[in-house]
C-alpha cells in the first residue's frame, strides 16, 4: 500500500505521512513517495504521528532521500513525532540533520 | 356496564330495573337501603349508581358521599331520582357529590339518555386512569434503569484526580445524562492525554457512546498510543455501534511529558483557544475533520496539530453547549462572545465560565450541555502510567524455521506479547527498535549473507533490498531462534538471537556518530538503547539486555 502524501497549495511543500510501522518494509512506498512528481517540491515534511515502531533502515531511508534530493530541495523536516520515536531519533543524532519538530 | 340501583321501594326498583333491561342493560344489582349498597358497591365495583334520597338508615345523600370516597380518582356517576322537587334538595344532590338527578315519576327516554351520557364519562375517566397507571409505572421503570445506568456511568467515567490537578475542568449536563463527555489519562511516557466530546442529542441515547468511547479512550492512553490512532479507532467503533443519525463530536488533546508541547485532534468541536497570560487569543485549534462515527475507515482523515506553548499559557476547550447559549433577546454567546470572556478575564476558570453563563442566560434556560476544559502549560511531575509490571519471571520463546522467516515478521508481534502480557507499555517503540535491528542483523548478515556497504547510495539501498527478497525467497532451510526472557528483580529483559548463519564480522558495526552513513547505525542504536550487548560465536549469537 503506497503512502499518504500531501502538497501545499503552492505545490512547494510535500508532507508524506508514515505509518505505524516505519521499517525496511516501506523502502519502495517510502521512494515513491518522495520521487513521484516532486518538481518544485522545496520542503519534505515527514510526518510521523502514527508512527509507533521504527528501526535504523528507516534511518537510513531518511538519510538516502535527503542525499538524493539534496540539490532540489532545501528543507527537511520530521514532525510529530511520538515521544519514544523521539527518543530513537535523538539517539541517533537526526537533529543535525532534520528540522525535528 | 354494571348499574346498582338502590332504593328502599320494592316497586319503584321493580320499574328502575325493568326499564334498564329494556335499554339493554342487564349487568344490575338492587339494593333495600344505604348500608347493603355500600357493601355491595365494594364487592361489585358498579360502573354506576341509580339512588333514592329519601332512605330509612342511611339516606341518598351520605350513600352518595360514601360511593364517591370509594371510588377514588375513577369517575363513578351518581344519579339522584327522587320525587322531591325543591330547588334546595336538588341542589344538595350535586353538593354532596351527585352527578345528576332525575325526578320521580322518571321520565324513561330522559333516564336513559342520561346513563348513557355518564357512562361515556366514566369510560373516559377509567381509560385516563389506566393510562395514568401505565405512565407512573414506566417512569418507575425508567427512573429506577437511570439509576443505575447513572451508577455504572459515574464508575466508569470518572476521571482520576491524581492527575487532573493539571487540568481545571468542568461537565455541566442538560438533563440527567450527559451527551458532552469529558475524559482525561495519564500516559506512559510521562504525559497525559485528554477527549472533550459531545455525542449528537443529550440525555440516555447520548450517553450511550460514553462507555465505548471511554474504554477505548482508556485502553489507548495505559499504551501510549497516537492521537490518530485513538481517533481512528474511536472512529471505527462509534460507526460500528452509533444508529446513522448519531455522531459524536470530539477533540482529543496529547500533552507531552515537557507539560508544553501539545498535539491537537479536531473534529467537529468549537475552537479550542490558546491565550498567553494576558488573555490574547494566540492560537486556535480549530476543527479540522469530521466528527467521529461518520466517516468509513478509508476516508478517515486523522492528522494532528503539533503547537509548543509557553509554560503559563492557557488551552482552553469547551463544547457547544457554551457557544450556542442564548440570553434574553435570542442572540448566541458565540466564539467571539467567549474569546471577549478570556479577554475580559485573562485567568477565568471554569467556574468563572459557569458563573458568565448563569448571567448570559439570565432568565432563559440552558437547553444543552456545558462542558469546559482549561490546561495551563506547566512543568508535569512524572504522572507515569506504566502500568503494574508482572513480577513473575518469564520467558518467551520463538523458534523460525525458513518457513516462518520468508512468511512472516515476527517482531511486532512479539513486541506485543511482551509488553502486553507483562503490563508494559511505553516501552514498545524502543522495543521493536532493538528486536528489528537484532533480528534484521541475524537474517540479513547472519542467514543470507547480505552486505551492507550495497547500502550507501539509494540506488544501493533499492539494489540490497531487492537482493533481500531474492535471497529470502530461495531460502531453504534457515532458523532463527529469538528468547526473550524478563527477570522481574533485576527490571530487565535479557535478549537471545542465535541465527543458523555462518557468522558475520563485527567490522560491519559502524560508529553511530557517522550519521553520513545510511547503514551500520543500527548495532549502535541498540548499545544506546540496552544496557549491554554482546556477540559471540561469530556473530551467531546476540545477548542484551534491555532494561524497563
Amino acid at each position: 500500500m503506497s503512502l499518504d502524501r500531501e502538497f501545499s497549495e503552492d505545490g512547494k511543500e510535500l508532507t508524506i505521512f508514515l505509518e505505524e510501522k516505519f521499517d525496511f518494509g516501506k523502502v519502495q512506498d517510502f521512494r515513491l513517495a518522495y520521487t513521484e512528481g516532486n518538481d518544485g517540491v522545496s520542503s519534505i515534511v515527514i510526518n510521523l504521528q502514527k508512527t509507533e515502531y521504527m528501526d535504523s533502515s528507516a534511518l537510513g531511508m531518511l538519510l538516502n532521500m535527503q542525499k538524493s534530493l539534496r540539490d532540489s530541495v532545501q528543507s527537511f523536516k520530521i514532525t510529530h513525532c511520538r515521544p519514544q520515536v523521539l527518543k530513537i531519533l535523538q539517539i541517533a543524532h537526526f537533529g543535525k540533520k532534520f528540522d525535528i519538530a | 356496564m354494571r348499574i346498582l340501583v338502590v332504593d328502599d321501594d320494592t316497586l319503584n326498583r321493580f320499574l328502575l330495573v325493568h326499564m334498564l333491561e329494556q335499554q339493554g342493560y342487564t349487568d344490575t344489582f338492587e339494593a333495600e337501603d344505604g348500608v347493603v349498597a355500600i357493601e355491595l358497591a365494594k364487592r361489585i365495583e358498579p360502573d354506576l349508581v341509580l339512588l333514592d334520597v329519601i332512605m330509612p338508615e342511611m339516606d341518598g345523600y351520605e350513600v352518595a358521599t360514601m360511593l364517591k370516597k370509594m371510588a377514588g380518582d375513577i369517575y363513578l356517576p351518581v344519579i339522584f331520582i327522587t320525587a322531591l322537587e325543591d330547588e334546595k334538595s336538588l341542589a344538595r344532590c350535586l353538593e354532596v357529590g351527585g352527578d345528576d338527578f332525575v325526578s320521580k315519576p322518571f321520565d324513561k327516554v330522559i333516564l336513559a339518555a342520561k346513563i348513557r351520557a355518564h357512562a361515556r364519562t366514566r369510560l373516559l375517566s377509567k381509560k385516563a386512569y389506566e393510562q395514568n397507571k401505565q405512565l407512573s409505572f414506566y417512569r418507575n421503570a425508567v427512573e429506577r434503569e437511570h439509576k443505575i445506568v447513572e451508577h455504572i456511568f459515574t464508575n466508569a467515567l470518572s476521571v482520576d484526580k491524581s492527575f487532573t490537578r493539571y487540568l481545571d475542568y468542568c461537565l455541566n449536563p442538560a438533563s440527567d445524562f450527559n451527551g458532552d463527555l469529558f475524559l482525561a489519562s495519564a500516559s506512559p511516557t510521562g504525559g497525559m492525554y485528554f477527549l472533550i466530546g459531545d455525542f449528537t442529542g443529550h440525555g440516555l441515547a447520548s450517553a450511550i457512546g460514553a462507555l465505548p468511547v471511554s474504554q477505548a479512550f482508556q485502553a489507548m492512553s495505559k499504551k501510549g498510543l497516537s492521537l490518530m490512532e485513538m481517533a481512528e479507532t474511536i472512529n471505527q467503533t462509534l460507526l460500528m455501534l452509533l444508529p446513522d443519525d448519531m455522531f459524536f463530536a470530539a477533540a482529543i488533546v496529547e500533552i507531552n511529558n515537557t507539560g508544553k508541547q501539545i498535539d491537537v485532534w479536531n473534529g467537529g468541536m468549537p475552537s479550542l483557544l490558546l491565550q498567553d497570560p494576558s488573555g490574547k487569543i494566540v492560537k486556535r485549534f480549530a476543527s479540522r475533520h469530521m466528527s467521529l462515527g461518520i466517516l468509513e475507515n478509508h476516508e478517515f482523515a486523522s492528522e494532528v496539530e503539533r503547537y509548543e506553548m509557553q509554560f503559563g499559557n492557557r488551552l482552553v476547550a469547551f463544547s457547544d453547549g457554551v457557544v450556542e447559549l442564548e440570553n434574553e433577546q435570542n442572540e448566541m454567546l458565540g466564539d467571539e462572545g467567549i474569546e471577549k470572556w478570556l479577554n475580559d478575564q485573562p485567568d477565568i476558570n471554569v467556574e468563572g465560565f459557569l458563573s458568565n453563563a448563569t448571567k448570559y442566560l439570565g432568565s432563559k434556560q440552558r437547553n444543552d450541555d456545558i462542558t469546559v476544559v482549561i490546561f495551563t502549560s506547566q512543568p508535569l511531575e512524572p504522572v507515569v502510567n506504566k502500568g503494574i509490571a508482572s513480577k513473575v519471571p518469564l520467558k518467551i520463546v520463538v523458534e523460525l524455521d525458513a518457513k516462518h522467516i520468508k512468511s512472516a515478521d515476527p517482531i511486532v508481534d512479539l513486541v506485543s506479547v511482551v509488553t502486553n502480557q507483562l503490563g508494559l507499555y511505553g516501552i514498545h517503540s524502543e522495543l521493536f527498535t532493538v528486536l528489528s535491528e537484532l533480528y534484521n542483523n541475524a537474517l540479513e548478515h547472519g542467514v543470507l549473507e547480505l552486505d551492507s556497504t550495497l547500502k550507501q547510495s539509494d540506488d544501493g539501498f533499492f539494489a540490497y533490498f531487492t537482493l533481500r527478497e531474492e535471497k529470502l525467497s530461495a531460502l531453504e532451510s534457515a532458523s532463527i531462534v529469538i528468547s526473550a526472557e524478563y527477570r522481574p528483580d533485576e527490571n530487565a529483559l535479557s535478549i537471545r538471537i542465535k541465527d543458523s548463519g555462518t557468522g558475520f564480522k563485527q567490522d560491519y558495526m559502524s560508529k553511530l556518530e557517522n550519521v553520513e552513513k545510511s547503514y551500520g547505525r543500527g548495532i549502535s542504536l541498540v548499545k544506546e538503547l540496552c544496557e549491554s550487548v554482546e556477540y559471540t560465536n561469530k556473530g551467531n549469537t546476540v545477548d542484551v539486555v534491555f532494561k524497563i
